[in-house]
């Protein structure tokens, strides 16, 4: 297996990265920038609101009430939100529903994969309080203990009005430059790793390179990193190699494991 | 395995063949399901099925809750197709109870049970249709069975999951005037049943690309347990609603359909004849609604503490994906002490797709997969 390190806390620092020490691409500060940078960033809101893609992965029940919501009778495409198939162009993370624990890595990979500005939204009881499956030992609680989440739908199941609505605030929200959650992803992603690690054991590691990540955009934060992210120095990449060594991806026997 | 691995391709051996993961966010499969699939050029070698996104944990859930509180459960085990789920259960804990369900109650399941049916296919219709690139199915369809939700909504407060059927009869009676609507939506129906005909049953495109795809002989899915419409599809007539009669189905008067193609066009086909069915049942149910009179539920005792005597059930239902069985035992508690639920997608989902799958075209695996109607958060449960 290749021997190429998984995270950015193993690597050198930061200053061999593009744009000299810590300065990848950094977003400037929203209180101190000029004029001119607030114009542009509202404008950049403003046409960013108006063109949405849907990440195409509907994850539990709630991906019935999808379809009716994207044609004719309800049409989404009304206000310029319509269904993405690959992570890396999507905008939306639409959480249908009830997550078991093998869909919230899946998720969880897709989220890291996403550019941001990135927003998602929690569907249903179940990613509120675990809804029908609060005493389930298959499903997660909360969903916002592992991403951050911009906003939620209640109900079960919540009707293709209320899922228009709960877009069109999310729209509101992007033109009135409130949708940020996904900073907090790099500015507490020790926080989302600890509780993550909770679920899935202290081996768990994900290709992306949050904390490369919140440096080059600037939302590095005194929660990027802690005891969580210590852990992943430690163990993480090793783990992950050892796991590749019991189930190789070339034998395609029997059941797969995950 | 907690971490998602890119081999390095240099340190594996030379082949022809490759390894692709079908799902789970693919627009092609139905639901959050996955099949890993063995290729060489575009033909399958070898297929994996990969479930348990959707698992909740049904069977044990179920045990820790009250006989009242499950009604509310069953529904989410086939979000499609809703209604069997809760008629299987009712049925269940009435035959441990000894419940006698009157008779307008028992043509009101009837009723929802085949109104349940039509969405499920034109749902299964739009999705298959899409699967092979034909996106304005998809739309009719979709939009066709949210006028029949609309129906559901008005009966019982809700779209989706109507948590209407429960041990005993229903939750209430049908609201007034709700007989006409749903006369005058089965004459809409039938009115866009040609122009459904002439987009795709008729459609070259569609031919083309079903005939002999995810082809199945009769004795092969007798063996691998294939129920309902994928069933008769192969020329075998077995319906559970002929085969071991529920309700008031043995007054019902309707035709198994049957295909002989065995294919993903004879199954489409078999949908298609059984919309025609049902909305002939529902008529049949109209009718007998409005001489049936009564009460649309059985004196039940304090649902909070209600203990049912000692015994098993099996209660099976015909639904729009197979035959659906509910297994449950009581010791004389409170609450279930064993449930077994048996979906018919997790023997089409699972065993039928991987054997089906092989020899066909990466392309076909969405369109099998919505042929076989196979439901994940059945397979899951």
């Amino acid at each position: 297996m290749t021997d190429k390190p998984l995270k950015s806390h193993v690597r050198p620092p930061q200053d061999t990265m593009p744009g000299g020490a810590g300065q990848g691409c950094p977003a400037p500060d929203a209180q101190t920038r000029s004029i001119w940078r607030r114009i542009m960033d509202d404008f950049a809101d403003h046409c960013r609101a108006r063109s949405l893609f849907v990440l195409h992965y509907c994850t539990g029940c709630g991906a019935i009430e999808l379809p009716p919501t994207i044609t004719s009778r309800f049409d989404m495409e009304r206000v310029g939100i319509t269904p993405m198939v690959t992570p890396r162009q999507a905008d939306i993370l639409l959480i249908t529903g009830y997550l078991s624990l093998k869909t919230l890595k899946r998720v969880i990979l897709s989220y890291e994969q996403m550019q941001g500005p990135k927003y998602v939204l929690g569907f249903g009881s179940c990613t509120i309080n675990g809804g029908m499956y609060w005493n389930s030992y298959a499903t997660m609680k909360r969903l916002d203990q592992y991403i951050p989440t911009d906003l939620f739908i209640a109900g079960c199941m919540p009707r293709p009005e209320a899922v228009q609505q709960v877009l069109l605030k999310l729209i509101e929200d992007i033109d009135a430059g409130r949708a940020n959650a996904w900073q907090d992803y790099y500015r507490n992603y020790d926080f989302y790793l600890g509780n993550q690690q909770r679920l899935f054991g202290a081996g768990w590691n994900t290709p992306t390179d949050v904390i490369g990540e919140a440096r080059h955009y600037g939302y590095y934060g005194p929660g990027t990193e802690g005891e969580h992210t210590r852990l992943l120095a430690e163990g993480g990449g090793s783990a992950a190699r050892l796991a590749h060594a019991e189930y190789p991806s070339t034998a395609l026997t029997g059941r797969i494991k995950s | 395995m907690t971490t998602p691995q890119v081999p390095d391709p240099a340190t594996l051996a030379p082949s022809e063949e490759y390894d692709l993961y079908f799902g789970p966010n693919h627009p092609g499969i139905e639901g959050n399901y996955s099949v890993r699939v063995r290729l060489k050029g575009d033909v399958i070698c070898q297929a994996v099925a990969d479930g348990g996104y959707l698992h909740r944990g049904f069977e044990k859930i179920m045990e820790d809750r009250l006989w009242v509180q499950n009604i509310a459960l069953v529904p989410r085990i086939c979000v499609p197709d809703p209604v069997p789920m809760e008629e299987s259960y009712a049925r269940a804990v009435e035959m441990i109870g000894g419940l006698e369900v009157p008779l307008r109650a028992q043509w009101i399941r009837v009723l929802m049970l085949e109104l349940s049916r039509i969405c499920a296919h034109l749902f299964t219709f739009g999705g298959n249709a899409a699967t092979i690139g034909l996106y304005t199915n998809m739309f009719w369809g979709v939009t066709m069975r949210d006028l029949f939700l609309d129906i559901f909504e008005e009966i019982t407060g809700a779209r989706i999951y109507h948590i209407y059927i429960t041990p005993g009869g229903v939750r209430r009676d049908l609201p007034e005037g709700v007989l006409e609507r749903i006369e005058a939506l089965l004459v809409e129906l039938e009115e866009r049943m040609p122009q459904f005909e002439d987009l795709f049953f008729n459609n070259a495109v569609v031919i083309d690309r079903a005939t002999g795809t995810g082809r199945m002989s009769a004795e092969e899915a007798l063996a691998w347990g294939v129920t309902g419409p994928n069933l008769r599809a192969t020329g075998v007539a077995s319906d559970v609603r002929r085969d071991d009669p529920y309700l008031v189905y043995p007054q019902v008067d309707f035709d198994i359909v049957t295909e002989t193609g065995g294919d993903a066009l004879a199954r489409m086909m078999v949908r298609k004849g059984e919309v025609v069915q049902a909305v002939k049942i529902v008529r049949q149910a109209i009718a007998a609604l409005r001489k049936v009179g009564g009460p649309v539920r059985c004196e039940l005792p304090n649902p909070l503490a209600w203990d049912l005597p000692a015994g098993d059930a099996y209660a099976r239902t015909e639904s729009s994906k197979g035959e659906l069985g509910f297994y449950i035992v009581s010791n004389g508690g409170p609450r279930p002490y064993r449930v077994h639920v048996r979906g018919a997608s997790s023997m089409h989902a699972v065993q039928v797709l991987e054997k089906l799958l092989v020899g066909s075209r990466i392309e076909d695996v969405a369109q099998i997969m919505f042929s076989l109607d196979a439901c994940p958060p059945e397979v899951d449960r």
